[in-house]
Protein backbone atom coordinates (compact mmCIF):
# COMPACT_ATOMS: atom_id res chain seq x y z
CA UNK A 1 0.00 0.00 0.00
CA UNK A 2 1.32 3.17 -1.03
CA UNK A 3 0.83 7.16 -1.52
CA UNK A 4 0.02 8.40 -4.31
CA UNK A 5 3.83 9.96 -6.03
CA UNK A 6 5.40 7.79 -3.66
CA UNK A 7 7.02 5.93 -6.71
CA UNK A 8 10.34 6.72 -7.90
CA UNK A 9 10.79 6.90 -11.97
CA UNK A 10 13.52 3.38 -11.86
CA UNK A 11 10.35 2.03 -10.72
CA UNK A 12 11.53 1.23 -6.60
CA UNK A 13 9.50 3.18 -3.77
CA UNK A 14 10.68 5.40 -0.80
CA UNK A 15 8.43 2.89 1.11
CA UNK A 16 11.04 0.03 -0.02
CA UNK A 17 14.12 2.83 0.89
CA UNK A 18 12.18 3.55 4.51
CA UNK A 19 12.06 -0.36 5.17
CA UNK A 20 16.17 -0.84 3.21
CA UNK A 21 16.84 2.06 6.06
CA UNK A 22 15.76 0.27 9.21
CA UNK A 23 16.57 -3.53 7.81
CA UNK A 24 19.04 -3.09 5.00
CA UNK A 25 16.72 -5.62 2.96
CA UNK A 26 16.11 -4.46 -0.95
CA UNK A 27 15.87 -6.73 -4.00
CA UNK A 28 18.36 -5.43 -6.23
CA UNK A 29 20.88 -3.77 -3.82
CA UNK A 30 22.99 -2.94 -6.76
CA UNK A 31 20.64 -0.83 -8.52
CA UNK A 32 20.68 1.81 -5.09
CA UNK A 33 24.62 2.35 -5.98
CA UNK A 34 23.59 3.91 -9.48
CA UNK A 35 20.47 4.75 -9.36
CA UNK A 36 20.05 8.62 -8.93
CA UNK A 37 16.66 8.54 -7.76
CA UNK A 38 17.47 5.91 -5.09
CA UNK A 39 20.10 8.07 -3.78
CA UNK A 40 18.24 11.25 -3.58
CA UNK A 41 15.47 9.49 -2.08
CA UNK A 42 18.05 7.70 0.98
CA UNK A 43 19.33 10.78 1.13
CA UNK A 44 16.53 12.77 2.06
CA UNK A 45 15.39 9.81 4.36
CA UNK A 46 18.52 10.41 6.14
CA UNK A 47 17.73 13.65 6.39
CA UNK A 48 14.67 12.96 8.62
CA UNK A 49 16.42 10.62 10.33
CA UNK A 50 19.19 13.23 11.61
CA UNK A 51 16.40 15.77 12.08
CA UNK A 52 14.44 13.21 14.49
CA UNK A 53 17.61 12.19 16.37
CA UNK A 54 18.00 16.10 17.42
CA UNK A 55 14.44 16.86 17.85
CA UNK A 56 14.45 13.74 20.52
CA UNK A 57 18.27 15.37 21.65
CA UNK A 58 15.72 18.55 22.14
CA UNK A 59 12.97 16.34 23.93
CA UNK A 60 15.36 15.29 25.96
CA UNK A 61 16.93 18.28 27.12
CA UNK A 62 13.88 19.70 27.78
CA UNK A 63 11.91 16.63 29.54
CA UNK A 64 14.79 17.47 32.41
CA UNK A 65 16.95 15.71 34.20
CA UNK A 66 16.24 12.42 36.95
CA UNK A 67 16.92 14.65 39.83
CA UNK A 68 14.36 16.92 39.27
CA UNK A 69 10.84 17.42 41.33
CA UNK A 70 8.84 16.03 38.61
CA UNK A 71 11.10 12.73 39.26
CA UNK A 72 10.84 12.85 42.93
CA UNK A 73 7.07 13.27 42.78
CA UNK A 74 7.35 9.88 40.40
CA UNK A 75 9.56 8.11 43.06
CA UNK A 76 7.47 9.13 46.21
CA UNK A 77 4.32 7.45 44.45
CA UNK A 78 6.08 4.31 43.31
CA UNK A 79 5.13 2.39 46.31
CA UNK A 80 7.14 -0.51 45.08
CA UNK A 81 6.08 -3.95 46.51
CA UNK A 82 9.04 -5.34 48.84
CA UNK A 83 11.07 -8.63 47.91
CA UNK A 84 11.04 -11.08 51.00
CA UNK A 85 12.34 -14.26 49.37
CA UNK A 86 12.52 -16.93 51.30
CA UNK A 87 11.58 -17.44 55.14
CA UNK A 88 14.46 -18.34 57.25
CA UNK A 89 13.03 -19.54 60.46
CA UNK A 90 15.00 -18.09 63.55
CA UNK A 91 14.89 -20.11 67.35
CA UNK A 92 12.79 -19.42 69.89
CA UNK A 93 12.99 -19.82 73.24
CA UNK A 94 8.61 -20.33 73.56
CA UNK A 95 8.57 -23.57 71.31
CA UNK A 96 4.96 -22.03 70.45
CA UNK A 97 6.85 -19.04 69.07
CA UNK A 98 7.58 -19.36 65.44
CA UNK A 99 9.64 -16.55 64.52
CA UNK A 100 11.52 -15.66 60.96
CA UNK A 101 13.50 -13.48 58.89
CA UNK A 102 13.19 -12.71 55.36
CA UNK A 103 16.16 -13.54 52.77
CA UNK A 104 15.54 -10.40 51.23
CA UNK A 105 16.48 -8.89 54.64
CA UNK A 106 19.52 -10.64 54.83
CA UNK A 107 20.41 -9.54 51.20
CA UNK A 108 20.41 -5.75 52.16
CA UNK A 109 22.04 -6.77 54.89
CA UNK A 110 25.38 -8.81 52.80
CA UNK A 111 24.83 -5.64 49.90
CA UNK A 112 25.32 -2.53 53.26
CA UNK A 113 28.15 -4.34 54.29
CA UNK A 114 29.76 -4.79 50.75
CA UNK A 115 28.86 -1.48 49.86
CA UNK A 116 30.75 0.03 53.30
CA UNK A 117 34.27 -1.96 51.65
CA UNK A 118 35.85 1.22 49.97
CA UNK A 119 36.01 0.91 46.37
CA UNK A 120 33.42 -1.95 46.31
CA UNK A 121 29.69 -1.78 45.38
CA UNK A 122 27.44 -5.28 46.06
CA UNK A 123 25.82 -6.28 43.10
CA UNK A 124 23.79 -9.62 43.19
CA UNK A 125 23.06 -12.09 46.01
CA UNK A 126 22.26 -14.99 46.56
CA UNK A 127 22.13 -18.01 49.45
CA UNK A 128 23.13 -21.09 48.06
CA UNK A 129 22.03 -24.31 50.00
CA UNK A 130 17.97 -24.66 51.73
CA UNK A 131 17.78 -21.22 54.54
CA UNK A 132 14.40 -22.62 55.42
CA UNK A 133 15.87 -25.84 57.32
CA UNK A 134 17.96 -24.46 60.32
CA UNK A 135 21.51 -25.23 60.56
CA UNK A 136 21.90 -26.44 56.55
CA UNK A 137 25.05 -25.25 55.45
CA UNK A 138 24.63 -22.08 53.03
CA UNK A 139 26.86 -20.40 51.00
CA UNK A 140 26.75 -16.78 50.15
CA UNK A 141 27.57 -15.56 46.87
CA UNK A 142 27.99 -11.80 46.20
CA UNK A 143 29.26 -10.33 42.56
CA UNK A 144 30.94 -6.80 43.28
CA UNK A 145 31.48 -4.25 41.40
CA UNK A 146 35.15 -2.47 41.85
CA UNK A 147 36.92 0.87 41.45
CA UNK A 148 39.49 0.69 38.75
CA UNK A 149 43.01 1.42 40.50
CA UNK A 150 41.59 0.88 43.93
CA UNK A 151 43.65 -2.04 46.01
CA UNK A 152 41.17 -4.26 46.35
CA UNK A 153 42.25 -7.66 46.88
CA UNK A 154 43.41 -6.31 50.19
CA UNK A 155 40.02 -5.68 50.92
CA UNK A 156 38.58 -8.89 49.35
CA UNK A 157 39.89 -10.76 52.65
CA UNK A 158 38.87 -8.38 55.19
CA UNK A 159 35.14 -8.11 53.40
CA UNK A 160 34.88 -11.43 53.83
CA UNK A 161 35.43 -11.67 57.51
CA UNK A 162 33.16 -8.62 57.94
CA UNK A 163 30.49 -10.60 55.99
CA UNK A 164 31.43 -12.97 58.45
CA UNK A 165 30.73 -11.73 61.02
CA UNK A 166 27.94 -9.46 59.88
CA UNK A 167 26.11 -12.90 58.99
CA UNK A 168 26.91 -14.49 62.35
CA UNK A 169 25.63 -11.45 64.58
CA UNK A 170 22.53 -10.79 62.95
CA UNK A 171 21.12 -14.17 61.55
CA UNK A 172 21.76 -17.82 62.51
CA UNK A 173 22.84 -19.15 59.09
CA UNK A 174 25.08 -22.07 59.09
CA UNK A 175 27.79 -20.29 56.54
CA UNK A 176 29.65 -22.69 54.84
CA UNK A 177 31.65 -20.48 52.53
CA UNK A 178 31.28 -16.87 50.80
CA UNK A 179 32.58 -16.80 47.37
CA UNK A 180 33.04 -13.11 46.12
CA UNK A 181 33.28 -12.33 42.21
CA UNK A 182 34.43 -9.38 40.80
CA UNK A 183 31.88 -8.40 37.69
CA UNK A 184 32.67 -4.88 37.06
CA UNK A 185 35.68 -2.93 37.10
CA UNK A 186 34.67 0.67 37.55
CA UNK A 187 36.42 4.10 36.34
CA UNK A 188 35.29 6.54 38.22
CA UNK A 189 36.96 9.16 36.93
CA UNK A 190 35.23 8.17 33.54
CA UNK A 191 31.99 8.41 35.80
CA UNK A 192 29.86 9.36 32.85
CA UNK A 193 26.63 11.55 33.44
CA UNK A 194 23.21 9.47 32.45
CA UNK A 195 23.27 8.39 28.97
CA UNK A 196 21.75 10.62 26.73
CA UNK A 197 20.01 9.55 24.05
CA UNK A 198 19.51 6.29 21.91
CA UNK A 199 21.22 7.53 19.04
CA UNK A 200 23.86 10.36 19.81
CA UNK A 201 25.61 11.59 16.74
CA UNK A 202 28.74 13.55 17.35
CA UNK B 1 39.00 7.67 54.11
CA UNK B 2 38.57 8.77 50.68
CA UNK B 3 36.49 6.61 48.50
CA UNK B 4 36.15 6.84 44.98
CA UNK B 5 32.68 5.44 44.49
CA UNK B 6 30.91 6.69 47.75
CA UNK B 7 29.31 9.93 46.61
CA UNK B 8 26.84 8.88 44.16
CA UNK B 9 28.05 5.06 44.27
CA UNK B 10 25.35 4.04 42.41
CA UNK B 11 25.23 6.76 39.55
CA UNK B 12 28.26 5.21 38.99
CA UNK B 13 27.41 1.41 38.52
CA UNK B 14 26.84 -0.16 35.49
CA UNK B 15 22.89 -0.50 34.60
CA UNK B 16 23.66 -4.59 34.88
CA UNK B 17 24.36 -4.41 38.25
CA UNK B 18 21.77 -2.04 39.28
CA UNK B 19 19.26 -4.84 37.57
CA UNK B 20 20.51 -7.43 39.79
CA UNK B 21 20.41 -5.27 43.03
CA UNK B 22 16.89 -4.09 42.38
CA UNK B 23 15.74 -8.05 41.21
CA UNK B 24 17.33 -9.25 44.80
CA UNK B 25 14.61 -6.00 46.44
CA UNK B 26 16.96 -2.98 46.52
CA UNK B 27 14.83 0.10 45.35
CA UNK B 28 17.62 2.36 46.08
CA UNK B 29 19.06 0.35 42.75
CA UNK B 30 15.82 0.90 40.78
CA UNK B 31 15.79 4.71 41.77
CA UNK B 32 19.08 4.85 40.50
CA UNK B 33 18.00 3.40 37.14
CA UNK B 34 14.70 5.44 37.32
CA UNK B 35 16.45 8.58 37.31
CA UNK B 36 18.82 7.39 34.80
CA UNK B 37 16.42 6.89 32.09
CA UNK B 38 13.43 8.62 33.64
CA UNK B 39 14.21 11.86 31.50
CA UNK B 40 14.29 9.66 27.86
CA UNK B 41 11.12 7.48 29.47
CA UNK B 42 9.51 11.06 29.99
CA UNK B 43 10.88 12.71 26.72
CA UNK B 44 9.40 9.75 24.47
CA UNK B 45 5.93 9.54 26.42
CA UNK B 46 5.53 13.29 26.10
CA UNK B 47 5.65 12.64 22.42
CA UNK B 48 3.14 10.23 22.05
CA UNK B 49 1.01 11.64 24.65
CA UNK B 50 1.13 15.52 24.28
CA UNK B 51 1.74 16.24 27.26
CA UNK B 52 4.29 15.83 30.29
CA UNK B 53 1.54 15.87 32.66
CA UNK B 54 0.28 12.38 31.16
CA UNK B 55 3.48 11.53 30.12
CA UNK B 56 4.33 11.38 33.85
CA UNK B 57 1.89 9.43 34.59
CA UNK B 58 2.81 7.04 32.03
CA UNK B 59 6.54 6.75 33.37
CA UNK B 60 5.10 5.60 36.47
CA UNK B 61 3.14 3.10 35.49
CA UNK B 62 5.85 2.13 33.45
CA UNK B 63 8.40 1.99 36.54
CA UNK B 64 5.79 0.08 38.44
CA UNK B 65 5.35 -2.64 35.57
CA UNK B 66 9.13 -2.65 35.45
CA UNK B 67 9.73 -3.21 39.29
CA UNK B 68 7.34 -6.07 38.85
CA UNK B 69 8.35 -7.65 36.04
CA UNK B 70 12.52 -7.02 36.53
CA UNK B 71 12.73 -10.62 36.89
CA UNK B 72 11.57 -11.18 33.63
CA UNK B 73 14.41 -9.47 31.85
CA UNK B 74 16.81 -11.71 30.31
CA UNK B 75 19.26 -9.60 29.41
CA UNK B 76 19.98 -7.07 32.38
CA UNK B 77 22.42 -4.72 29.89
CA UNK B 78 19.52 -3.89 27.89
CA UNK B 79 17.63 -2.24 30.38
CA UNK B 80 16.91 0.83 28.63
CA UNK B 81 15.66 -0.51 25.59
CA UNK B 82 13.26 -2.08 27.78
CA UNK B 83 12.20 0.80 30.15
CA UNK B 84 11.25 2.80 26.42
CA UNK B 85 9.62 -0.55 25.39
CA UNK B 86 7.33 -0.48 28.67
CA UNK B 87 6.79 3.27 28.22
CA UNK B 88 5.70 2.73 25.11
CA UNK B 89 3.03 0.40 25.79
CA UNK B 90 2.09 2.39 28.76
CA UNK B 91 1.80 5.18 26.61
CA UNK B 92 -0.84 3.72 23.86
CA UNK B 93 -2.43 1.95 26.63
CA UNK B 94 -3.13 5.44 27.96
CA UNK B 95 -4.22 6.71 24.30
CA UNK B 96 -6.72 4.23 24.17
CA UNK B 97 -8.61 4.96 27.63
CA UNK B 98 -7.89 8.58 26.73
CA UNK B 99 -10.41 8.27 23.57
CA UNK B 100 -12.55 5.83 25.09
CA UNK B 101 -13.21 8.56 27.59
CA UNK B 102 -13.29 11.16 24.75
CA UNK B 103 -16.91 13.07 24.64
CA UNK B 104 -16.38 14.13 28.51
CA UNK B 105 -13.37 16.91 27.42
CA UNK B 106 -11.65 18.49 24.98
CA UNK B 107 -9.32 16.03 24.10
CA UNK B 108 -5.91 17.47 22.79
CA UNK B 109 -4.55 14.35 20.99
CA UNK B 110 -1.89 16.32 18.85
CA UNK B 111 1.43 16.40 19.66
CA UNK B 112 3.01 18.46 21.95
CA UNK B 113 0.03 21.16 21.84
CA UNK B 114 -1.06 20.00 25.61
CA UNK B 115 2.55 22.10 25.96
CA UNK B 116 2.19 25.41 24.66
CA UNK B 117 3.11 26.95 28.74
CA UNK B 118 5.71 24.58 29.21
CA UNK B 119 9.53 25.23 28.69
CA UNK B 120 10.28 23.51 25.31
CA UNK B 121 14.23 23.78 25.62
CA UNK B 122 17.42 25.43 27.41
CA UNK B 123 18.95 27.88 25.68
CA UNK B 124 21.57 26.50 24.12
CA UNK B 125 19.36 23.54 22.96
CA UNK B 126 17.49 26.48 21.62
CA UNK B 127 20.45 27.80 20.01
CA UNK B 128 21.33 24.89 17.51
CA UNK B 129 17.64 24.04 17.05
CA UNK B 130 17.86 24.57 13.62
CA UNK B 131 14.78 25.08 11.57
CA UNK B 132 14.68 21.65 10.55
CA UNK B 133 13.27 20.57 14.05
CA UNK B 134 10.79 23.42 13.77
CA UNK B 135 9.32 22.48 10.52
CA UNK B 136 10.05 18.65 12.10
CA UNK B 137 7.57 18.94 15.11
CA UNK B 138 5.37 20.99 12.60
CA UNK B 139 5.11 18.21 10.69
CA UNK B 140 4.92 15.77 12.94
CA UNK B 141 1.60 17.30 14.37
CA UNK B 142 -0.41 17.25 11.33
CA UNK B 143 0.76 13.76 10.63
CA UNK B 144 -2.38 11.15 11.42
CA UNK B 145 -2.20 9.82 14.76
CA UNK B 146 -1.87 6.27 13.88
CA UNK B 147 1.72 7.66 11.93
CA UNK B 148 2.49 9.37 14.11
CA UNK B 149 2.83 6.72 16.96
CA UNK B 150 4.29 4.55 14.52
CA UNK B 151 7.09 7.17 14.02
CA UNK B 152 7.62 8.28 17.28
CA UNK B 153 7.95 4.61 18.75
CA UNK B 154 10.75 3.88 16.00
CA UNK B 155 12.47 6.74 16.20
CA UNK B 156 12.38 7.66 19.94
CA UNK B 157 11.69 4.18 21.42
CA UNK B 158 13.88 2.51 19.51
CA UNK B 159 11.13 -0.46 18.99
CA UNK B 160 11.65 -2.44 16.30
CA UNK B 161 8.58 -3.47 13.64
CA UNK B 162 7.85 -6.53 15.58
CA UNK B 163 7.84 -4.81 18.60
CA UNK B 164 5.67 -1.66 17.23
CA UNK B 165 3.56 -4.41 15.90
CA UNK B 166 3.05 -5.62 19.18
CA UNK B 167 2.61 -2.45 21.33
CA UNK B 168 -0.18 -1.51 18.78
CA UNK B 169 -1.95 -4.66 18.13
CA UNK B 170 -1.28 -4.43 14.35
CA UNK B 171 0.75 -6.86 11.55
CA UNK B 172 4.31 -6.19 10.74
CA UNK B 173 3.27 -5.21 7.26
CA UNK B 174 1.11 -2.56 8.53
CA UNK B 175 3.68 -1.32 10.63
CA UNK B 176 6.06 -0.95 7.76
CA UNK B 177 3.49 0.70 5.48
CA UNK B 178 2.08 3.21 8.18
CA UNK B 179 5.71 4.26 9.02
CA UNK B 180 7.12 4.91 5.63
CA UNK B 181 3.67 6.59 5.08
CA UNK B 182 4.98 8.87 8.08
CA UNK B 183 8.33 9.60 6.62
CA UNK B 184 7.31 10.03 2.76
CA UNK B 185 4.96 12.74 4.15
CA UNK B 186 7.85 14.37 7.14
CA UNK B 187 10.17 14.46 4.16
CA UNK B 188 7.98 16.04 2.16
CA UNK B 189 6.69 18.81 4.71
CA UNK B 190 10.57 19.18 5.22
CA UNK B 191 11.37 19.57 1.59
CA UNK B 192 8.69 21.69 0.73
CA UNK B 193 9.44 23.92 3.81
CA UNK B 194 13.74 23.50 2.83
Amino acid sequence: MSMPNDNLECGHTLEELSLYLDTGEFADPRHLETCPDCRNGLDSLRRLTAAGSELLSNDLAAAGSGNDPWMKNILASLKLELRPGRDIPLRSDDPADRLTETEGSVFALIRSVADATPGAVAGKVRLHGDVTVPGEPITVSVDLAVAFGHPFMRSAAALRLDLAKALARHTELNIAGIDITITDVIDPSAAQAPDPAPQEES
Amino acid sequence: MTDPLVPDRLDLVPDALLVSRAADGDTAAFETLARRYGPLMRACARRLTGSYADADDVVQEALVQAWKQLDTLREPGAVKSWLLRLTGSRSIDFLRRRRNHAGFGDIDEVSGKGDVGSPEAGPEAKAVQGSSIESLKAALARLPEEQRRCWVLKEFNGQSYDQIAQTLNISTASVRGRLARARITLVREMEEWR
